[in-house]
Order: structure tokens, then sequence, then C-alpha cells
């Protein structure tokens, strides 16, 4: 077995540069007049959820810790911490946050933790800290499982976990339009996760990718940017309030009412836990392939182009 | 990085990005100049329940929207802005208008600032809706 190894924690060792990187776009917006929208209440609210999302790991950090201990205590394997070894990490950790993604657009559960970073609508790099403070409660690390069975470090894995998440940072602007076209073919870009933020009907459940887009292409989830329609940033339903507190446990709220009603199967209690947003008992409420239908009934031409 | 040294960052951070958002005159709440700004706006929450009639505040910062199921309101979000139907809701007469209660985690309370003529014709609207709601 590698013996003790430690990573920096390079999400920590960025704020510094994530604040310049901010300030640098509020500065070109307002020198430019364009690239982009701030708002203060929306703002310092996404900002707030960043600091608290790193309270969180602080706090909460060590059940994913004891977690990935344990899967290190079994497993025979060890690949060690040589360059490719890290590379090799990165892109499958990448492939990994790729599934956990699209579980959190897909499973009410894990949605009640990531709804809260597309609650803006606003698109700025404010936008990328505005992150879950209930990670841990959806059980998401069993997802890194296969990595450290497999000899992975567990201190590796967090390590490239962290510069995945720092590479997503600067992809939640408006300043940039397009990369070069062999850029936008392989990686995650301003572009595609523009998509990702967009409410409108064509652009729910898309671009999921953390670093690299292909994931999306190769599992039929990768919807371009249109030219004619501009991406619509929130919720489906938006947010009526700033109040962090609110922001962070409101979908957790909404299925504790739900799964208490009366009267309800516990088949009906456990899809309001983990069917997808919007499933409810009584079709009261719209999931995203019902919005999209709607959306088509109301605009027939729009059959056929990407997203539909 | 030591974890004092990152508190002061953090809050250092958002302490100035905050004041210059603010400086920059970014603060400032959206109003519905026009009802079709208000029923736009509605729209954009509930597309598959037209807006009938549309009332504004005599502000012009909230909208009171009559719809095939009931009544709902529209409201600036800082520079933009959501919507809810009033089904279930509460509002208790304020000072200057109603403190409205909604049975929604996403949009629990909201402070509407109204003149006298408009916090009696709001309320009685709002408690006829929760009280269809309730039967």
């Amino acid at each position: 077995m590698t013996p003790e190894i430690t990573f920096p924690d390079v999400v920590q060792l960025a704020v510094p540069f994530f604040i310049a990187a901010i300030l640098a776009e509020i500065l070109w917006i307002r020198l430019s007049g364009r690239g982009g929208r701030y708002e203060t209440r929306d703002a310092v609210t996404s900002l707030i959820m960043g600091a608290g999302n790193v309270v969180s790991g602080i706090l909460l950090g060590f059940i994913a810790w004891g977690f990935f201990s344990v899967l290190w205590a079994l497993t025979p394997l060890d690949l060690g911490t040589s360059v490719p070894v890290i590379l090799l990490c990165f892109v499958l950790d990448d492939l990994r946050y790729y599934w956990v993604h699209r579980f959190g657009h897909r499973v009410r559960w894990v949605w009640a933790s990531h709804v809260n970073h597309h609650s803006s609508q606003h698109y700025n790099l404010t936008t990328a800290l505005r992150q879950t403070w209930t990670y841990q409660f959806t059980f998401m690390m069993v997802v890194r499982t296969p990595l450290i069975l497999i000899g992975f470090h567990p201190a590796m894995v967090l390590f490239v976990g962290g510069l995945n998440l720092i590479y997503q940072f600067w992809i939640h602007t408006e300043a940039i339009g397009r990369m070069p076209r062999w850029f936008e073919a392989v990686m995650n870009t301003p572009s595609h996760h523009r998509v990702h933020h967009g409410r409108n009907p064509r652009y729910l459940d898309a671009n999921y990718a953390g670093v690299f887009i292909v994931w999306d292409k190769l599992f039929g989830t990768f919807v371009p940017e249109q030219d004619n329609e501009k991406p619509d940033y929130g919720l489906v339903r938006n947010l009526g309030t700033f109040n962090p507190l609110r922001v962070a446990f409101h979908e957790w709220q909404g299925i504790w009412a739900d799964v208490r009603q009366p009267g309800l199967t516990l088949r009906q209690r456990l899809a309001y836990c983990f069917a997808p947003p919007g499933w409810s008992h009584d079709g009261s409420r719209a999931m995203s392939e019902q919005i999209k239908a709607s959306h088509l009934a109301r605009n027939p031409q729009d059959a056929g182009t990407p997203g539909f | 990085m030591p974890l004092p040294i990152l508190i002061v960052l953090v809050a250092c951070g958002i302490a100035g990005i905050a004041w210059l958002i603010h400086a920059s005159g970014l603060s400032r709440a959206r109003t519905f100049d026009t009802e079709d700004d208000a029923r736009a706006a509605w729209g954009r929450e509930f597309p598959d329940l037209p807006a009938g009639t549309v009332t504004l505040t005599a502000k012009r910062a909230a909208a009171l929207v009559m719809t095939s199921e009931g009544p709902g309101l529209v409201w600036p979000m800082g520079s933009d802005s959501t919507a809810r139907l009033l089904h279930g809701s509460r509002a208790q007469p304020t000072a200057d208008g109603l403190d409205l209660r909604l049975p929604d985690p996403s949009a629990p309370r909201l402070r509407l600032i109204l003149t006298q003529d408009e916090t009696q014709a709001w309320a009685r609207i709002i408690e006829a809706s929760k009280a269809r709601h309730d039967s």
C-alpha cells in the first residue's frame, strides 16, 4: 500500500483566484457594457452559498473520507501516484462527475442538494460558487467506489475532484462567447454550460459534463447552444427568496411535505423522493419530458431541432 | 491555507464584491412598467396558464394576475421576477400593505407595499382563493 499520501486542498487555494476573477468579470461588464449581468442580492446569496459549501465540507467531509478509507483498506490494488495515474484518475473522475450530475437532475433526492446551484436567474462567475450545503446527504459519494477499489488513492480522488470543480468555475460566464472549434468539440465550455443552466424547454436535462463534453455526446445528452435561442437562466419555477437557508433547504422541505401527504401508497411516497423532479402522484406537476412536450404543442415547428 | 486566513479572505471577498456591485447601481429591484411587462413575467413562469386580468400595484412593484386556476402574483426577484398561484396563501394586513405567506418553501413569504384600497381589495381576493382551496 502507498504510505501516507497528501494532496493540496486546491479548492481552498483557488479562493483568491475566484475573488480576483469575479472582480475582473464585474469590471469587464461595466467597461464593455456586455458579457453578463450582476445583481447585488443574487451575487451575495451565491457567495454565501459558496462559503457555506466550504463550511459543510469541513464539518461533514469526514463522512465521505471515512467511507473512502474503508474502501481503501479493503482493496488489494494500489496504482500509485505517478503523473499518468493522476491524469487517468482525473478523466475517470470526470466520468463519475457526469453520472452524479445526471442523477442530480433526474433523481429528486439528489436534485434537492443540487437545485441551489441552478437557483440564480443570473449566469456569472458567482453562480459557479452557488454550491450545495447538503451533498453528503445524497450519498452520491458511493459513485466514487469503483475508482478507489481499482486502486486510486482516496486523497488523489478528492484532489482531482477539486481540480474538476476549479475547471468548472470559469465556464460560468457570459463574457466568453465560443472557444475555438476543437476546444468546443472536446471540452466543456461557457457555451455548453450556459445550455445546462437554461430553463428553456429545449435546454432542460442537457450538458451534464464537468470537464469533457464528450460524455454528453457519448451518452446522448448534448445540446448545442442555439444562436437564435438565448438561455433563460434559473429554475422552471424560480425561487421567491434570497435567504441562503431557504435556497439550501427548500427542496428537502418540499420532499418532506410531499411524502407526509395523507393517503399515499408507500410506492408514491418513495417516488416523491427518488422519481425525477416534477413527479407527482396526481399528475398536477410537470417533469422535464412533459415540459418539452407542452412546449412542442405550442411550438410544433421546434420538433426535431436540438433538445427536442 | 490556514483557516483564519481563509475566513478573512472569504469575508472580505464577499463584502468587497457586494460593495462593488451595489456601488455600480445594481441593487435596484425590478418594476413592472406596464401590464404587458407583468403578463410576460407571468408567462415566463406559467407558459401553459395564460394571464387574464392583470392589476399592477400603484408602485408597479408587483401584479395580481387572474387565471383560470385562480389568482396569482408576479413580483420582482432583484432585477428579475418570479410568480406563484395564490392557492392556500394567507394575507395579513400591515401598516403599508400585506404580509403574504405562501405554502411553498421556495417562496414562503412576501411583503407587498400597497395603498389602502389595494390592501383591502387584494386581501379579499386572496382570502376568497384560500377559501376555495380549503373547500
